[in-house]
């Protein structure tokens, strides 16, 4: 609330009329898609019209009015530092696959949409996965969406997406059919699980201890 | 164009019009009276008229260029009631109502005196406007930087009546596929013609003010969007509740313009496990979007979101209660295997119910792809 009374007065001081839509908010919406061995995103953000001149400082670093390719590439390299994206528990690095920005004036406007796909190879797992992405971009003016698409592979069910208030935390959990569970695997032990399987694993490795200094004990006495 | 017919008497001409269309539709088929009352409508225009309302049926760009946006901000392309004389912006709306149910054609109406109600307290000069994202950007594929083909476009102003747009795609026949386009801020209708079927979808409809007064009367074009859904959610139990009231805040569309063709996972509850109670006031929800075509297709589609009831889904985001007679203040989507509807309010600073975006779609027949395709 604070943001838009904020914006309101910073339009009407600058002689302009009352908006009609939304002003003050970064929209950032994603849409995952997972396949058995990749992950695309198609990242869309949409500056409100009174963040943008705090944005576009940012994306135009040498002020000239334009975004140069160059600062595109930087600005796109900072959205991805703000990003974390994790399968099973394992970073993953995406590639930019495409980049598209509006027109400076579109984005002045409000109407201008930077579009950003990005994709990853995804290491093999067991069938239950579990992939998490993390969006701190510009945390303080966003409107994050997330939401994955229904899945083109028919092998693929998602089972449940899970997100924080603001959707800046977004878990996505889903069967992959046809994987096999890999022994090695620590998948499982990934998310709120893990201080809970770390225990396990401990009173696994303390029982076997103690197995074996009793059968050393029952041979002392044979 | 110049107007020299005295005011009155333009309006005479477009009420025996709009009436003389209206009368003879009723003893025709659906389809064989919107395409009568295209033709009539394309006989009142000039060449240049007709060509800019006329596209080619296949024409991908035209097709998608449609926003919640005024038309100052996302241009559109085709004729605009205000490059219309009385007799032809009374054809025009003629056509429209031909293709729309009374109720739907009335939400269409009051859509437009909504913005022509913000054109009165806004203004209506953008120039540089003070917009800010409304869930939707230009249209796919139409580049970026400048309004598409150099078509359309409003001249900065921003708000009213004036500025709404028809186009047809294709030729109008009661045989093969043709659409009619008609829309501007706040409104697109897509509708697809294809023998005796008709669809609507991809539809945006909102309001700004969502509430108003009118000739002494509060008028809420999408009062029975927000009514509906309200009292489903109301009777739904605890149990429900709490698996169709999302956690997360959901600040606009997710499927708005430029989201053709996607297909998210759908979240909420099952209708699946509604009782058949709570079933039927979810099909009269969706009945406000499906319903705003013609009867007859509206049957149709009625019947075949009937059928998918219960693999229909139902989610909520934000308040869960409403002032007696307003809007509500939440976002709610219901997705089914050939539906999409979200309805989202748009924070602006005041009453976020006030600034009301929804979007209808049928995720495998957009712009009537499936039936044209055969």
């Amino acid at each position: 609330m604070k943001r838009t009374l904020a914006a309101t007065a910073i339009l009407l001081l600058a002689g302009t009329p009352v908006p009609a839509h939304r002003l003050d908010e970064y929209l950032q919406g994603t849409l995952i898609s997972v396949e058995k061995s990749r992950m695309d995103a198609q990242i869309t953000l949409t500056p409100g019209v009174a963040v943008f001149p705090k944005l576009i400082a940012e994306m135009d670093t040498d002020g000239d009015g334009a975004i140069s390719a160059t600062e595109q590439r930087a600005y796109v390299g900072r959205v991805l530092r703000d990003l974390s994206i994790t399968i099973d528990g394992r970073a993953l690095t995406p590639t930019v696959a495409s980049v598209q920005f509006p027109a400076v004036e579109e984005m002045k406007e409000g109407r201008g949409e930077i579009q950003i796909e990005l994709s990853a190879d995804l290491p093999r797992g067991g069938p239950n996965r579990k992939l998490i992405f993390e969006n701190r971009h510009q945390n303080g003016i966003a409107a994050y969406q997330v939401n994955c698409l229904v899945p083109r592979d028919s092998g693929i069910r998602i089972v449940s997406q899970n997100r924080n208030y603001s959707q800046s935390f977004y878990e996505l959990d889903f069967v992959e059919s046809g994987a096999r569970s890999s022994p090695l695997s620590l998948a499982w032990l990934s998310g709120v699980k893990k201080p809970l399987g770390t225990v396990g694993l401990l009173l696994v490795a303390w029982l076997a201890l103690l197995w074996g200094q009793r059968a050393r004990l029952v041979k002392h006495v044979d | 164009m110049k107007n020299t017919i005295p005011i009155s008497i333009q309006f005479s001409l477009s009420l025996g019009l709009f009436s003389l269309s209206l009368g003879t539709a009723m003893a025709q088929s659906a389809t064989s009276r919107i395409v009568s009352s295209a033709n009539a409508f394309l006989s009142t225009l000039d060449e240049q008229q007709r060509k800019s309302v006329l596209f080619a049926f296949d024409d991908e760009e035209q097709r998608k260029r449609w926003s919640n946006f005024p038309i100052s901000i996302v241009p559109r392309a085709g004729l605009a009631q205000k490059d219309m004389n009385a007799a032809q912006r009374s054809a025009a709306m003629a056509l429209v109502a031909s293709a729309l149910s009374p109720r739907g054609f009335e939400k269409v109406q009051q859509i437009m005196e909504g913005d022509e109600t913000l054109k009165a307290t806004e203004g209506n000069r953008g120039g540089g406007p003070p917009q800010g994202r409304g869930g939707g950007g230009p249209p796919q594929g139409r580049g970026r930087g400048g309004p598409p083909q150099g078509r359309g476009g409003g001249g900065g102003l921003m708000f009213g009546k004036d500025l709404y747009y028809i186009s047809i795609l294709g030729t109008p026949s009661e045989k093969n596929p043709w659409m009619l386009q008609f829309g501007g801020h706040h409104l697109a209708l897509n509708i697809t013609i294809d023998g005796e079927r008709g669809i609507l979808t991809p539809t945006l409809t909102g309001a700004q003010p969502s509430l108003y007064t009118a000739n002494g009367k509060t008028v809420r074009p999408l009062g029975g969007e927000s009514d509906k859904a309200m009292a489903l959610l109301n009777a739904l139990d605890e149990n429900q509740k709490k698996q169709a009231i999302l956690s997360f805040r959901l600040a606009d569309l997710v499927l708005g313009p430029g989201q053709d063709g996607k297909t998210i996972q759908p979240e909420g509850l099952k209708a699946s496990s509604m009782n058949e109670k709570q079933r039927t006031m979810l099909l009269d929800v969706i009945s406000e979007w499906a319903g705003i075509i013609h009867e007859s297709a509206a049957a149709a589609r009625m019947a075949q979101l009937k059928a998918d009831i219960n693999e229909t889904w139902f989610a909520w985001s934000g308040p869960v209660t409403v002032n007696p007679g307003s809007n509500i203040a939440a976002y709610y989507r219901i997705q089914g295997p050939h539906l999409v509807i979200e309805y989202a309010p748009q924070e602006m600073g005041g009453d976020a119910a006030m600034h009301v975006h929804t979007m209808y779609r049928d995720p495998t027949n957009d712009y009537g792809r499936k039936l044209a395709a055969k």
